[in-house]
C-alpha cells in the first residue's frame, strides 16, 4: 500500500474553500450580493412583462394572459428572497476565498472564444480556447497543450462531420475541409 | 405482458445492444470516476452523439451511463476522499478510511457489489411500479398534473444540495427559463427580444451542458492548485462470507430507501446515499465504528444510491417528471428521439420502454464485471490531469451543443448558462433545481391555464379534486419539511445543551 500525489503543482491556495468565522459572525455587505442580484433580475423580468402583447380575450379566456405567469413566479421569487435575506441576517454563509486568477482568467478565454467563434471560426475558437486553458491551468509542455488542442477538435470534427452528418458554419479553418 | 417479457430479455439476445452497453458502461466508469465529471455532465455530453441512433439504443447510453458513472463515484470517493459524482458523498465517510488502513480493495469490492444489488433490485422495481403508475396516471387531468409539478417543485426544498430557499429560488428561476419564446396557446412572444430562434422556447441541451459541465470546467478552475491524496490497491476483492452477512440487512433496507427515494420526483441518488448511508448506522450493532471504516457504511450508501436510478427513472417515464439532475437530461433524450414519456408510453411503445429496463439491468451486471476487474485500471484515470481533460470537456461540450440544431445560438447559451451556473454554485445555489425547474416549467403553465379554463378561472377548485388535493397536501409538506427538521435539529442542539450545562 502506497501513497502518492496525483494532479499539480503546489498547495499554495485554498481557493474556493470555506474559512470558520467567529461564532457569531455578523453578515457581510458581500452576504447580500445574491438577493441584491435577484431583486434586480426579478424587477427587470416584471418590467420587461409590461412590453407583452395583450392576446385577444377571446383566445386567453379564463385562463391568464401571458404575462401574468411569469410576473407570478417573480412575485414568488421576491418573497423567497425576502426569507433568504433574513437567513442571511440569522445566520451569514461562511466566508470564502475570492477565486485565484486562474478562474477569471478561463472567463476571460470563454469571451475570447466567443468572439473567434463568431467572427473568425468556431474550430478556431476551440483550438485557441483550449490551448489557453491548458496552459493557464499549468500545463508547462507547449507540445502536449499543442497536441491536445489541435488533435482533440480535429478528431471531434471528422467524427461529426463524417458519421454524424453534421455540417459546420464556414470559417477560416472549416472552409479548408468545405471549399471556399 | 408477454410482448413487456420478450422485450425486456431480447436485450440479452441482441449483441449489438450488448456491446453498446459495454462500451458505454466502460465510459460511464471513466466519466464517473473523475472528479466533477458526473452521471449528468456525462449524460449531457453524450446526447449528441445518439441523435442518429435508433431510440432504443440512444436511451440505453444515456442510461447505462445513469447507472454506471453513479456506482463509479465511489472509487474515487474511496481512492482518493473525493466523490466522483455527488451521489457518493456518503460513501467517503467510511469508504476513505477503509482505503487508509489498507482495505481500499475490500471497501471497493463491497461498493461494486452494494451497488449492483441495489441497481438490480430498482430496475425490477421499476418494471413492476412503473405500469402500475401509468394507471393511476390514464386518470390525470390538467389540475392533477398541475399539483403534481408543484409537488415535484416543492421536493427541490429538501435535496441536500444548497439551501432549501436557495433551491426553490434556482427552481422557480428554472421555470422561468422555460417561459422564454412564444406562449404556447396565445403565441405572444415571451422574453425574445426579437430572436426568432428563441420562438420554441430555450433548447434544453444546451442549456444543461452550460449549467453542468461548463459552470463544471470553471469550478473545476478553483481547484487547479489542490493537491489530492490517492491511496493505491493491489486489487479488488469479493466481499467475504462474514462481509455478506454483515452487510446483507443494510443493503437490503438501502434497496427500499434509495428506489423509495428515486421515486420521489427531484430526489435523486445524492439524497438516497444520504439516507441510506445514516439508516445504516441507526441500525448498525457497530455504530462506533461508522467515520473509521466501517463496511455497512460503504455498502448502505452505494445501494442505496444505486437503487435510486431506477426509482428516479419512474416518474420520469410514467410522468414526465424528473426523478432526478441526470434524468432530466434523459427527458430531453426521450423527446429528441420521440418518445414523449408519459403513461401513453406503457400502451404505445411497450417494446421500447421495456428493452430499455433490459438495458439498465445488463448495464448493471456490466458494471459488476468491470468494477470488480477493472476497478484498478479504471482508478488510474483519476490520474488524467485537469489540464488536459478540462480543455477536452471543453471541445466536447461546444461541438455538442451546436450539433443539435446546427444554430451558433446554442453555442452561446452553452456559455452563458455556464457562467450562470457557476455564478450560482459559487452564490451557494444548486444547478440541478434550475435544470429540473426548466424541465417542468412547461407542464406547470400548461396545466395551470388548462385548469383555470376547466374550472372558468376559479383555481380554488383545484382543490375539490381529491388526487391533485392529495398532490398539493404533499407540497405543502414538501416545503415544510426542511425548515421542520431544522427547527427540531435546533431544539435537540437546545436540549442537549442545557442538559450538558
Amino acid at each position: 500500500m502506497t501513497n502518492n500525489t496525483t494532479g499539480d503543482k503546489s498547495s499554495g491556495s485554498t481557493s474556493g474553500d470555506v474559512t470558520q468565522d467567529a461564532p457569531f459572525p455578523k453578515p457581510r455587505p458581500m452576504d447580500f450580493a445574491a438577493p441584491v442580484v435577484i431583486f434586480v433580475f426579478a424587477a427587470v423580468v416584471a418590467y420587461l412583462t409590461t412590453t407583452f402583447e395583450d392576446a385577444s380575450p377571446l383566445i386567453v379566456g379564463h385562463a391568464m394572459q401571458p404575462r401574468n405567469f411569469p410576473l407570478f413566479l417573480m412575485a414568488v421569487i421576491c418573497v423567497l428572497n425576502v426569507v433568504l435575506i433574513i437567513q442571511t441576517v440569522l445566520r451569514p454563509p461562511k466566508r470564502r476565498d475570492l477565486e485565484p486568477w486562474q478562474t477569471w482568467l478561463s472567463m476571460v478565454v470563454l469571451g475570447l472564444f466567443f468572439i473567434l467563434a463568431a467572427y473568425a471560426d468556431l474550430f478556431l475558437g476551440i483550438i485557441v480556447s483550449m490551448f489557453a486553458l491548458s496552459i493557464l491551468w499549468g500545463e508547462r509542455r507547449l507540445w502536449v497543450s499543442t497536441l491536445v488542442s489541435v488533435a482533440t477538435p480535429a478528431i471531434i470534427f471528422f467524427v461529426f462531420d463524417q458519421v454524424l452528418k453534421v455540417r459546420f458554419p464556414r470559417g477560416i479553418l472549416t472552409n479548408l475541409w468545405y471549399g471556399a | 405482458m408477454e410482448q413487456a417479457i420478450t422485450a425486456f430479455f431480447s436485450v440479452f439476445a441482441d449483441p449489438y445492444l450488448l456491446g453498446l452497453i459495454c462500451i458505454t458502461t466502460i465510459a460511464g466508469v471513466i466519466i464517473g470516476a473523475l472528479p466533477g465529471l458526473g452521471a449528468t455532465t456525462g449524460a449531457a455530453l453524450l446526447l449528441p452523439f445518439t441523435l442518429t441512433m435508433d431510440p432504443v439504443y440512444a436511451i440505453t447510453i444515456l442510461t447505462t451511463i445513469y447507472c454506471s458513472a453513479t456506482f463509479a463515484g465511489a472509487i474515487t470517493a474511496i481512492l482518493i476522499n473525493t466523490p466522483g459524482t455527488p451521489a457518493a458523498a456518503a460513501t467517503t465517510f467510511d469508504g476513505f478510511p477503509l482505503a487508509q488502513r489498507g482495505e481500499a480493495g475490500r471497501a471497493l469490492g463491497v461498493a461494486v457489489v452494494a451497488s449492483t444489488i441495489g441497481g438490480i433490485f430498482s430496475v425490477f422495481a421499476l418494471a413492476i411500479a412503473a405500469p402500475l403508475m401509468a394507471q393511476v396516471a390514464y386518470e390525470f387531468r390538467p389540475p392533477e398534473y398541475f399539483a403534481l409539478t408543484l409537488f415535484g417543485l416543492s421536493m427541490l426544498a429538501s435535496i441536500s444540495e444548497g439551501g432549501a430557499i436557495k433551491n426553490l429560488i434556482g427552481g422557480l428561476f428554472g421555470v422561468w427559463l422555460a417561459t422564454i419564446g412564444a406562449d404556447q396557446v396565445t403565441a405572444v412572444e415571451r422574453f425574445m427580444f426579437g430572436n426568432y430562434e428563441l420562438y420554441e422556447g430555450l433548447n434544453f441541451i444546451p442549456v444543461m451542458i452550460g449549467l453542468f459541465a461548463m459552470s463544471e470546467l470553471l469550478y473545476q478552475s478553483t481547484r487547479v492548485n489542490q493537491i489530492v491524496e490517492q491511496i493505491a490497491m493491489k486489487a479488488v476483492k469479493l466481499p467475504s462470507w462474514a462481509d455478506y452477512k454483515r452487510i446483507a440487512g443494510t443493503v437490503a433496507r438501502s434497496c427500499g430507501i434509495g428506489t423509495f427515494i428515486g421515486i420521489l420526483p427531484a430526489e435523486g441518488a445524492t439524497v438516497a446515499s444520504m439516507i441510506g448511508y445514516s439508516e445504516a448506522k441507526r441500525w448498525s450493532k457497530n455504530k462506533e465504528e461508522f467515520g473509521k471504516g466501517a463496511i455497512e457504511g460503504v455498502a448502505g450508501a452505494e445501494a442505496a444510491n444505486n437503487s435510486a436510478t431506477g426509482g428516479a427513472m419512474v416518474p420520469t417515464l410514467v410522468l414526465g417528471i424528473p426523478g432526478s439532475a441526470t434524468t432530466a437530461v434523459i427527458i430531453v433524450g426521450l423527446m429528441v428521439h420521440g418518445l414523449r414519456p408519459g403513461p401513453y408510453l406503457f400502451t404505445q411503445q411497450v417494446d421500447k420502454v421495456y428493452a430499455i429496463f433490459g438495458a439498465m439491468l445488463a448495464a448493471n451486471i456490466m458494471f459488476l464485471v468491470l468494477g470488480l476487474y477493472g476497478a484498478k485500471i479504471f482508478a488510474r484515470v483519476t490520474l488524467v490531469p485537469r489540464q488536459i481533460l478540462w480543455p477536452i470537456v471543453f471541445a466536447l461540450a461546444i461541438v455538442g451543443a451546436y450539433s443539435l440544431n446546427q444554430a451558433m445560438l446554442d453555442v452561446w447559451l452553452v456559455l452563458i448558462f455556464g457562467v450562470v451556473g457557476f455564478m450560482c454554485r459559487r452564490f451557494g445555489f444548486s444547478v440541478a433545481p434550475i435544470a429540473i425547474g426548466l424541465i417542468l416549467g412547461e407542464m406547470v403553465e400548461t396545466n395551470l391555464q388548462n385548469s383555470l379554463k376547466i374550472f372558468d378561472g376559479q383555481w380554488w377548485l383545484i382543490l375539490t379534486q381529491p388526487l391533485a388535493a392529495v398532490f398539493l397536501i404533499l407540497a405543502a409538506l414538501g416545503l415544510a419539511r426542511p425548515f421542520l427538521s431544522a427547527l427540531s435539529d435546533r431544539r435537540r442542539r437546545a436540549t442537549t445543551s442545557t442538559l450538558s450545562e
